[in-house]
């Protein structure tokens, strides 16, 4: 009885399974709507609109300009590579202004209610201003708002909050700029009638299935004929994806021509899967990566292209955003901000800084970078 | 410890031992009051009502689900899918609103339902096919955290009434509303463990099932009821969390179910089953939360946190059983 | 935990003989007959090349759940092992990109991963804390301690010989695969010939009875603990050596995916029952499970659903098989 309890179970979630299959966009995007760019290289879409500044404000925040600050900054969990880095780039505007602290602290798993508790306790302990990169754009809301309604100011980067519940939020590359750099690129690669797989990290991660929803817009406009077979869910977990990218690589076979990582861990782990295939040259590996990890790949010709921001950068102009917030330099309605070495950027969507277009690492300049 | 007629007294009642030593709760506070009074002194933040308050607002979920699980390990069982149960029900409270146009009041009364049922399940695959609970347990750890990847599609509910989030967010009398909510629950737990024939019958199973059984006791309808009502606090706590965080996604409550088990057992329940109380697990929920904030709000970071919180946990327990090694040798 | 549940039928030792037979048998079955269902629906499955990759990618799996079985059967369990195989991979990693003797890379971990499990092992045994508070502990000591030591950084660079996972014996054997095997038959072997192996069931069966037969419950517990070390030590090089970077975090729920391999496998987690070989076909069943979902694909998102289906399933089954040879 039981055992056909459980196969009228299996049966259910089977059925509903591939109900669902029939659904629009790629599995792994969110249901937000999307913006895809203009299909040839450079001129943006349409400059959309400028939208008035939708962020919040801190309420009696201290008049500290000019005076020390100190920071704290809470990413989505500590100890990877990714969010070292930028640590790194905020103890950098740290060193170049003087008169900023930072410290970078976290939860060691990415689970929202971790982080939440850690912003809370920082809001306790008094600090001037709160860097986050939200694992949940809206569970993070009410514990950012508290701690405006405080006094203290907060600066997103990396992932974004609901925007009034911080003042700016500092984006490393537009979703829909990292979806046509992630098409275009496997598109150069591998041809247009094509098919290709995804590996990300899970399907609830907000970025990834924002990046996979502006991928499945930009490739229905400009790149019609490729083909997506599939996306599979594995962690960031090293060696889960290695398997995950191993199973898509002898599933299909060769009607499998690329594989995208949506993650800095994804991304190395197919690009071995696909050498120890030894498919390189016939599957092409195209992600979000840092550098040093795939540096063997790039070189041996496994991998041309890995798309990334440099997130040292990133953390570095968010400190110098907050500078500007707390000096009262960087007003709701301003169009530019100072951002040290990398000059002034500019401000787009109401409350957002954009820190540049997405950069492309090649053979040619990967050895340049080390983070 | 074994033989039954010791069983419905309360256990220092017959103790021949100093009052300090008598029990291991006793003893733990004390450490907790120590360390409260250390960590306050080193930073003036810590011991003031607001942030006090504040740290029992965020430790009621953990809090709910380990009333029911110290009454599990005491027969000697243990659930592990609390931690899914609560995802599972968050989906269903917010999928229900939004595809089925449940009302609100509805759907969370349907997502507590389904806590209870998943509990229900647990308990009943456990007494009537006598799969040990920790396989039961950790096979419906995977299985309701999948139906509610699946049930969501990995889509998050948001945009709740304001009302919603009166649970989670915001103060009753001065005391943040979900607090009433987890000491009216210690109350009903900590009275039916101490005081009811049901609560005698939880350390009669730990203590000896089989002899619990020849006894006339109802063993098997008592452990459906503990593994139904664990299904039921973990809907609650996914209720208190979703109205807290004001959003809902399937990866809600993941690794809940340590966080418990570290609480229970810390408060002295011991995990053969026999031992525990609800006073004890209320000091060792409250001694975990409060090192976090403490320590946090001290300088140490999270890494080195949890750190102290896993030496805590294992010398905690060696210092408790070493003294009621003494106790049972002296007594 | 009471002991009221099953063991009466185990206790003819033809009978609990038959039962591990079986046990195996199904599991066995199952592998099988799930190659072949999912074979006919996508013959792909069946390439020798996918079915290497299966097993070469979970072999660190059931080489811990090897270990893991042991310390289960001896009536304990270890929460710990996820985190402490992270921490391995990682001094393992660094010592190889220090430069130190391949050999001695491969070594460290292994007696590395004895001495912190033998150490929690006389904790359990002789201060007498449960292994769940024990293991709880270590849990986040050594999570914490990873991420406090190393900050995340990953390991790259590695030398190319380090590369243990590469190995192929005889040309088709993948090195991981062939360790899979050979712990998988020695530990079988010694747990039910050899008097310490015993020893493990007669302590996790019945404490009691097994101290007035003269074995030494604390021993023995200890000597479990750091069997289950060396296990992890070498799962932990199989995990370290098989990609180019080692991440230097805790694999994420990794205790859980080696307990329900040791569960599934038939080993009793009320202590007593179970053996190794079992226990390494849950391994590779749930790897196959894992992989074959994808292969007849199933939603994604139904992906997980389902496995916990499978597993109910193949416990529930085992329980029913258990009852009726009970003769109930």
């Amino acid at each position: 009885m039981k055992l056909g309890l459980a196969t009228a179970l299996l049966s259910a979630t089977l059925l509903a399974g591939t109900a669902y299959a029939a659904e629009k966009r790629w599995d792994g995007a969110d249901d937000l709507p999307v913006n895809p760019l203009a299909c040839a290289a450079g001129e943006a879409a349409a400059a959309p609109a400028a939208k008035p500044y939708d962020g919040g404000q801190p309420t009696n925040a201290p008049d500290k300009a000019g005076k020390p600050i100190s920071l704290v900054d809470v990413p989505k969990l500590i100890g990877i590579g990714y969010f070292n880095a930028t640590s790194k780039g905020m103890q950098d505007t740290a060193k170049e202004l003087g008169n900023v602290t930072v410290k970078t602290d976290g939860p060691t798993e990415a689970k929202i209610d971790e982080q939440i508790k850690f912003i809370d306790n920082y809001i306790t302990s008094g600090v001037d201003g709160v860097l986050f990169a939200a694992n949940d754009p809206v569970a993070i809301a009410p514990v950012l708002r508290k701690a405006l309604s405080k006094g203290i100011h907060v600066i997103g980067y990396d992932a974004n909050s609901t925007p009034d519940a911080r003042e700016w939020f500092v984006n490393q590359a537009e979703f829909n700029g990292i979806g046509k750099a992630m098409i275009d690129s496997l598109a150069k690669e591998v041809g247009e009638d094509k098919g290709f797989a995804i590996v990300t990290s899970t399907f609830t991660t907000p970025n990834q299935a924002r990046w996979i929803a502006e991928m499945w817009a930009y490739a229905q406009k400009c790149h019609p004929k490729l083909k997506w077979l599939e996306t599979v869910e594995a962690q960031e977990d090293n060696v889960l994806s290695f398997n995950q990218a191993t199973t898509l690589i002898n599933k299909y076979g060769d009607r499998l021509s690329g594989l995208f990582g949506m993650t800095s861990v994804a991304t190395p782990a197919s690009a071995e899967a696909v050498t120890k295939a030894k498919l390189c040259g016939k599957v092409a590996v195209v992600g979000l990566a840092t550098p040093n990890a795939m540096k063997p790949y790039v070189n041996a010709d496994c991998v041309k292209s890995v798309v990334l921001w440099n997130p040292v950068d990133l953390g570095y102009a968010a400190t110098y955003v907050m500078r500007a917030a707390v000096d009262g330099k960087l007003k709701p309605g301003a169009t530019s901000v100072e951002a040290g070495k990398l000059g002034k950027l500019s401000v787009v969507n109401g409350s957002e800084i954009l820190l540049g277009p997405p950069f492309i690492f090649t053979k040619a300049n990967v050895k340049d970078f080390d983070f | 410890m074994t033989a039954m007629s010791e069983i419905p007294l309360p256990r220092a009642a017959k103790r021949v031992a100093p009052w300090w030593l008598v029990r291991h709760e006793t003893m733990l506070a004390a450490i907790l009051l120590v360390a409260l009074v250390v960590l306050g002194a080193l930073n003036n933040r810590f011991l003031t009502v607001d942030n006090l308050l504040n740290q029992g607002r965020l430790m009621t979920e953990v809090g709910l689900i380990a009333l029911p699980m110290t009454f599990i390990i005491i027969t000697g069982g243990i659930d592990l899918s609390v931690g899914s149960t609560v995802g599972l029900c968050a989906i269903l409270l917010g999928y229900s609103w939004k595809t089925f146009d449940f009302p609100l009041p509805l759907a969370i009364v349907f997502s507590l339902l389904v806590g209870a049922f998943a509990g229900f399940f647990n308990g009943l695959v456990i007494t009537r096919l006598k799969v040990p609970p920790l396989i039961m347990t950790i096979a419906t750890l995977a299985l309701y955290r999948g139906l509610a990847e699946g049930i969501s599609q990995a889509h998050s509910v948001r945009g709740y009434p304001d009302w919603f989030y009166f649970t989670g967010q915001s103060n009753l009398f001065g005391v943040p509303a979900q607090l009433w909510l987890l000491v009216i629950a210690i109350v009903i737990a900590g009275v039916a463990l101490d005081r009811t024939t049901f609560g005698r019958t939880l350390y009669a199973i730990g203590n000896n099932e089989t002899a619990a059984r020849f006894s006339g006791l109802a063993v098997d309808r008592v452990k459906l009821i503990i593994y139904t009502l664990s299904g039921f606090m973990a809907g609650l706590s996914g209720y208190v969390l979703v109205s807290r965080v004001t959003t809902t996604r399937s990866d809600m409550g993941i690794g809940y179910e340590l966080d418990v088990i570290a609480a229970v057992v810390l408060g002295g329940t011991s995990i053969f089953g026999g031992v525990g109380t609800i006073w004890g697990a209320v000091v060792g929920l409250v001694m975990i939360q409060l090192l976090k904030d403490g320590l946090a709000l001290t300088g140490v970071k999270g890494d080195a946190t949890i750190i102290v919180i896993g030496a805590v946990l294992i010398l905690s327990t060696l210092v408790a059983s070493s003294l009621q090694k003494r106790r049972d040798s002296g007594g | 935990m009471t002991a009221t549940t099953f063991p009466r039928a185990e206790a003819d030792p033809r009978r609990l003989l038959r039962a591990f037979a079986s046990q195996e048998a199904l599991l066995a079955i199952a592998v099988v007959g799930l190659a072949i269902v999912v074979g006919l629906d996508n013959p792909r499955f069946l390439a020798t090349r996918n079915i290497s990759d299966v097993l070469l990618g979970n072999a660190y799996v059931a080489v811990a759940a090897v270990g893991m079985s042991m310390v289960i059967v001896s009536g304990n369990i270890d929460i710990s092992v996820g985190a402490l195989i992270g921490v391995l991979a990682t001094i393992s990693g660094t010592l190889a990109v220090d430069g130190a003797p391949i050999f001695i890379t491969w070594m460290a971990p292994l007696v590395v991963g004895v001495i912190i499990m033998a150490l929690q092992g006389a904790v359990v045994a002789y201060l007498r804390i449960p292994a769940i508070v024990v293991t709880l502990g270590m849990l986040s000591i050594l999570k914490g301690g990873l991420i406090s030591v190393t900050g995340g950084k990953w390991i790259t660079d590695l030398p190319e010989n380090f590369h243990l996972a590469d190995i192929e014996l005889f040309g088709i054997v993948p090195m991981p695969v062939f360790l899979m095997i050979v712990a998988t038959i020695l530990a079988a072997f010694w747990m039910r010939y050899s008097a310490a192996g015993r020893a493990i069931y007669a302590v996790g069966g019945n404490a009691e009875a097994a101290r007035l037969c003269g074995i030494s419950q604390r021993r023995t517990i200890v000597m479990v603990f750091a069997l289950h070390g060396f296990f992890a030590g070498i799962a932990a090089l199989l995990f370290a050596t098989e990609l180019r970077v080692i991440q230097s975090t805790v694999p994420p729920n990794l205790e859980l995916t080696i307990i329900t391999a040791s569960v599934v496998g038939g080993v009793s987690i009320l202590g007593g029952v179970g053996t190794v070989v079992g226990s390494t076909l849950a391994a590779v069943l749930i790897a196959e499970i894992a992989s074959a979902l994808v292969f007849i694909d199933v939603s994604p998102y139904w992906i997980r659903a389902v496995q916990g289906v499978l597993i109910l399933a193949t416990v529930i089954a085992d329980i029913l098989r258990r009852r009726r040879m009970a003769g109930v």
